[in-house]
C-alpha cells in the first residue's frame, strides 16, 4: 500500500480517518463471527486507514486519489451483513459512511424523499411519520441498516410483499463511480440504476437515493398458530394471493416457536404448532375487509387457532428483534436462502430430515417478500469459543443450502462467503454480464474487491464443496452438530 | 405506571457472545452519535469486550477500551432497543467494575470515590452542611430529622449542595406545607446514594452507603420515601432492595408522588400560559419506566400547551450528564447536550421541565449558551410556578 497516499488522506481528513490498529481492527468484522484460523490466511481484513467523509464531494475525492493509486475501497455504513460485504479482504481504506446522514429533501407533491445514503431506516421512518408518511418497506434490521445498504444487496424485506423491491421505489441515485465521477442515474441513464442494486458496493458508492414514500396509514395485526407445517404453508398460499395482500407475512417452523418458548418470549399455550403473522395496512375499508378474509379463512380450518390481537401487536413491536432467538446460543449459524414460496413445504421437510441426520436442532423462519418468493432463514445453535466444533459447524451451512438449492433457492446476498454459491445465485449469461459491468465501471477492482463476481481460489465452488461435504459427513456419523 | 423491561442479563462473557453486532443500537446511542467512529458504539465496545474476557484472545485492557467503556452515559437506550435483549446497561457496569478490579479505572473515577468515602457527598462540603439550603425557608427546623413522619425526603447530593439546584428542596418543601403533607429528613446522616459509585465501578463500596441510608429510614420510620433525584430513585427502587427486605416502604419519585397530590387536589393549580415540554430522564424513564406521572402533572396545569419532543418516553434522548460522562469528558458530555437541545428548539417550547437535576444543570448551561430563551424547571418548580 502506498503509505504516502494514506497518510495524506490521513492529514487531509484529521480526526476523520485513522489507522490506528484498535480502530481498524472493529472495521475488519460484520455480524459474522467466522474464525480468524479461517480468515487470517486467506484474508488481509485489517484496513490500511478507515476514513469518514462528510458528504459526496468528498466520497469523490477519497475515491479518486484510491483509483489513481490502485488502493482498494470497501465501503461501509451499518455493516448489518454477515458475508463479509462490508469487510476487506485486500486491505487499502474502509469508507465508513455513516456521516451521510439526513433528509435532503421530502417532496409531497411527487411522494419522495431525497435522503442521504448513511440514514438508518429507522431515521428515516421516524423523520416520516412526524409528518403523517412512511416509507414503503425496509429490512427486518430498520433500526440499524442503511438506505443505501439495503439498496445495495438485494432490498427485500417488510412489506414487499404488497409494494415490492427497492429498487421499483426508487426514482434516482446519486452515485460516485470507482473512478470519483459523480452520476445521478435512473431507470433511463447509462449504466441504469438497476445495475447497482444488489451489486453490493462492487460498482460505486451510492451516497443519496430518491424514494418513493407512502401516507401512513392504519393497520391490523393478525397471529396464527398452525398445526403444522403442510396446513401453514397451504394458508400462507392462499393469503398472499388473496385480494388484499398482507404488508408482511411472517412464518416461523416448530422449531423455531419451541426455541422461543425455552426463551420465555411467548406463553406455554402458543409453543406447538406452527405461526403466521399477518399484518396489513391501508385503508378502513381494506383493513376491515382483511379482516373479513382472515376470520373466514380460521372459521373453515379446524387447523388454525387465532391468536389475541394484542399479542399479534406485540410480535408486530418486535418485528426488529428476531435476533433474540440468539440468547439460546450463544452464537448461531444458518443460511438464508431466496426460496419459491411453492417449494416452501418441501424444504422445511427436507430441514426436519437434516435435523435428525445430524442431530441438531434447525429453527426456520422467514418473510414472504413477493408474490412468489420467500426469504428463509434457518439456524442452529453453536458456541464459537469451541473453534474446531464450530469449524465443522459452518459445514452444515452448506448443507442447508444444499437443501435450499434442491427446491430451486440459493443465498439471499453474496459478499465473500457466498461466492461459492456464484453459479447457483446466476446463470452463466447473468454472471458474465455481471462482470461486463463490473469492468466497465471499475476495470481496475478498487471498490469492494473480492466480493460478489468469483470465489477466491481455496473457496473455488468444488475445494469449497468438497471440503464442506467432509467435514459435514464426520459430523453426521458423529451425529452431532450444533453446540 | 411502571413499564419497566425484564433483565435477561446473564454474565459479562455470555452477553458478548450473545450480541449479535446487528449494530440497531449504534443509532440509538448518544455517544456514537458524536463521536461516529465504531469504537464508541455499544456494539463496537461490546465486540472489544467479547474478544476480552470472553474468547481468551490475549489483547488486555488497552487504554482505548478502558476510554470507550468510561464514554458512556448508561442512558439505556441501547437496551432499549438490542435485538437480542442485552441489558446492555448491567453489561457496562459490570465492564466498569471489571475494570476497577484490574486497576484501570479513569482517574476521574478514583477521585469520586475517595471524595465519596471521605464526605459522604458529592461536594468536598461536610456532611454535616446538608440542610444549609434549608436556611432559606421561613421555618428552617421543619426539615430537621423526627421520628414518626409518614414521607421521608430523601433530598440528594445536588441539590443539598449545589446552590442552583437548591431552589428544588426549597420548592418540595413549599408544595408540602401547602398540600400538609408530613414530612422528614435525614438531615446530616443523609449520604449520597451510591450511585456515583456504582457507576464508577465500585458497587461494594456503594453497599456501605446504601445500608447506610437504607438503616436511617428504619430509624425515622417513614412509611413513603420521596426523592427529587433520578438516579437516587434509580438506586432506591433497584439496588436497596435486599437492605430493605422486611421493612415496609414505598419508594416514589417527587414527580409520582406530586402527582398523586395533584390528583388528590390537595395542591391548586392556577393558569399557566406557557408551552411546556418534558424532558425525561434516562434513570426516572427508561431505566425505571416512569413516564406519565410528569406528563400528568403537567397537563393538569391549566393554559399549558405541552409538546412531546421528537425523542420522548422510552425513546428519549440523554441530557449527555449520566454515567459520570462529566468527570472525563465533560466536552463530549456537552456535545450530547446539543443534541437535546436542538430538538427543545425545534419543539418551540418556552419551558422544559425535567425531573433530575443533573438534566436540568446540563440543559441549562447548554440552553444558556445558545441563546435559547427557553427556562429549565423542575417539575416541583413548575408546580410552585402554578401555584401562584
Amino acid at each position: 500500500m502506498k503509505a504516502g497516499v494514506l497518510d495524506e488522506i490521513k492529514g487531509k481528513y484529521g480526526d476523520r480517518a485513522t489507522d490506528a490498529p484498535y480502530e481498524c481492527s472493529l472495521y475488519s468484522r460484520d455480524l459474522a463471527p467466522v474464525p480468524a484460523l479461517l480468515v487470517d490466511p486467506l484474508f488481509n481484513t485489517m484496513p490500511d486507514l478507515v476514513v469518514r467523509p462528510a458528504n459526496m464531494e468528498e466520497v469523490a475525492e477519497i475515491l479518486r486519489t484510491a483509483w489513481t493509486e490502485n488502493i482498494p475501497v470497501t465501503p461501509r455504513a451499518g455493516a448489518s451483513t454477515v458475508y463479509f460485504d462490508t469487510v476487506p479482504v485486500k486491505g487499502g481504506v474502509v469508507m465508513d459512511l455513516n456521516l451521510l446522514r439526513g433528509v435532503v429533501r421530502l417532496d409531497e407533491e411527487r411522494m419522495t424523499v431525497t435522503v442521504q445514503a448513511g440514514t438508518t431506516w429507522s431515521e428515516l421512518d421516524d423523520y416520516l411519520n412526524r409528518r403523517g408518511l412512511t416509507v414503503k418497506s425496509y429490512p427486518s434490521s430498520a433500526p440499524g441498516a442503511s438506505i443505501g445498504g439495503w439498496f445495495c444487496m438485494m432490498g427485500y424485506g417488510i412489506g414487499s410483499l404488497k409494494y415490492g423491491s427497492l429498487l421499483s421505489q426508487v426514482r434516482s441515485a446519486e452515485v460516485v463511480l470507482a473512478t470519483g465521477e459523480v452520476k445521478v442515474l435512473t431507470k433511463e441513464t447509462d449504466p441504469p440504476l438497476s445495475w447497482f442494486a444488489a451489486s453490493e458496493g462492487t460498482l460505486g458508492i451510492v451516497t443519496s437515493l430518491e424514494l418513493e414514500v407512502r401516507k401512513l396509514t392504519p393497520m391490523k395485526h393478525f397471529l396464527m398458530r398452525i398445526a403444522n407445517i403442510p396446513e401453514m404453508t397451504r394458508v400462507l398460499s392462499e393469503l398472499k394471493d388473496a385480494p388484499v395482500t398482507p404488508y408482511n407475512l411472517h412464518f416461523a417452523d416448530p422449531a423455531c416457536m419451541r426455541a422461543m418458548h425455552d426463551l420465555g418470549l411467548i406463553p406455554d399455550d402458543i409453543q406447538d404448532g406452527c405461526i403466521l403473522e399477518i399484518d396489513y395496512e391501508g385503508s378502513d375499508r381494506e383493513l376491515a375487509q382483511a379482516e373479513d378474509v382472515i376470520r373466514a379463512m380460521a372459521a373453515d380450518n379446524i387447523t388454525i387457532n387465532m391468536l389475541p390481537s394484542e399479542i399479534a401487536a406485540m410480535e408486530w413491536e418486535e418485528r426488529f428483534k428476531a435476533l433474540r432467538l440468539k440468547r439460546g446460543g450463544p452464537s448461531v449459524l444458518g443460511g438464508e436462502v431466496w426460496l419459491p414460496t411453492d417449494e416452501l413445504a418441501d424444504y422445511l421437510a427436507d430441514i426436519n430430515k437434516m435435523s435428525l441426520s445430524y442431530g441438531i436442532n434447525l429453527i426456520s423462519y422467514g418473510h414472504v417478500v413477493t408474490p412468489k418468493h420467500a426469504t428463509v432463514m434457518t439456524m442452529f445453535y453453536a458456541d464459537e469459543t469451541k473453534t474446531i466444533k464450530y469449524i465443522f459447524n459452518l459445514s452444515l451451512v452448506k448443507k442447508i443450502q444444499d437443501i435450499g438449492y434442491r427446491h430451486q433457492g440459493y443465498p439471499y446476498g453474496v459478499g465473500l462467503w457466498n461466492t461459492p454459491y456464484i453459479n447457483r445465485i446466476y446463470s452463466r449469461k447473468q454472471l458474465n454480464e455481471l462482470r461486463e459491468r463490473k469492468k466497465a465501471l471499475d476495470p481496475k477492482s478498487i471498490l469492494n474487491p473480492g466480493k460478489v463476481y468469483r470465489s477466491p481460489l481455496l473457496m473455488n465452488p468444488f475445494t469449497f464443496g468438497i471440503g464442506m461435504d467432509v467435514l459435514a459427513g464426520i459430523l453426521r456419523a458423529a451425529g452431532r452438530g450444533g453446540r | 405506571m411502571s413499564q419497566e423491561h425484564k433483565s435477561w442479563f446473564t454474565t459479562l462473557e455470555n452477553e458478548a457472545l450473545i450480541c449479535g453486532r446487528c449494530g440497531c443500537c449504534r443509532s440509538s446511542c448518544p455517544v456514537y452519535r458524536v463521536i461516529g467512529w465504531e469504537s464508541a458504539s455499544p456494539r463496537g465496545k461490546i465486540s472489544m469486550a467479547k474478544d476480552i474476557y470472553a474468547k481468551g484472545k490475549n489483547v488486555g485492557l488497552s487504554d482505548e477500551f478502558v476510554q470507550r467503556v468510561s464514554q458512556c452515559t448508561l442512558c439505556g437506550a441501547c437496551s432499549n432497543i438490542c435485538s437480542t435483549g442485552i441489558d446492555t446497561r448491567a453489561l457496562w457496569l459490570e465492564l466498569r467494575q471489571r475494570i476497577a478490579q484490574s486497576g484501570k479505572s479513569p482517574k476521574a473515577y478514583e477521585g469520586i470515590r475517595n471524595n465519596l468515602l471521605t464526605n459522604k457527598n458529592i461536594s468536598t462540603f461536610s456532611n454535616e452542611d446538608r440542610l444549609e439550603w434549608a436556611q432559606d425557608l421561613d421555618e428552617p427546623e421543619v426539615v430537621e430529622p423526627r421520628t414518626g413522619a409518614e414521607v421521608g425526603y430523601f433530598v440528594g447530593c445536588v441539590s443539598s449542595f449545589f446552590p442552583q439546584a437548591a431552589q428544588i428542596p426549597l420548592a418540595i418543601v413549599e408544595i408540602f406545607n401547602e398540600a400538609g403533607v408530613d414530612f422528614t429528613t435525614l438531615g446530616g446522616e443523609e449520604w449520597c446514594c451510591g450511585f456515583p459509585l456504582i457507576s464508577s465501578g465500585y458497587p461494594d463500596d456503594a453497599k456501605e452507603f446504601i445500608k447506610h441510608n437504607v438503616d436511617r429510614i428504619k430509624e425515622l420510620g417513614v412509611s413513603t420515601l420521596v426523592t427529587s433525584c433520578a438516579s437516587c430513585y434509580h438506586v432506591w427502587k433497584h439496588e436497596s432492595q435486599a437492605e430493605l427486605a422486611g421493612y415496609k416502604l414505598e419508594i416514589l419519585h417527587t414527580t409520582e408522588y406530586l402527582a398523586r397530590l395533584v390528583e388528590e387536589k390537595r395542591i391548586d393549580l392556577d393558569e399557566l400560559d406557557e408551552v411546556v415540554t418534558y424532558h425525561d430522564p434516562c434513570d426516572l424513564g427508561r431505566n425505571s419506566g416512569v413516564y406519565d406521572a410528569p406528563r400528568k402533572i403537567i397537563t393538569s396545569i391549566p393554559g399549558v400547551r405541552f409538546v412531546e419532543l421528537a425523542h420522548n418516553r422510552s425513546e428519549s434522548l440523554c441530557c449527555g450528564g449520566g454515567g459520570n460522562l462529566q468527570s472525563v469528558d465533560p466536552q463530549l458530555a456537552a456535545s450530547i447536550t446539543q443534541l437535546r437541545v436542538e430538538e427543545i428548539k425545534e419543539s418551540g417550547a418556552t419551558i422544559v421541565v425535567s425531573s433530575c437535576q443533573q438534566c436540568e444543570q446540563m440543559l441549562s448551561t447548554a440552553l444558556r449558551s445558545a441563546g435559547l430563551p427557553v427556562q429549565v424547571m423542575d417539575i416541583s418548580q413548575l408546580i410552585l410556578e402554578a401555584m401562584g
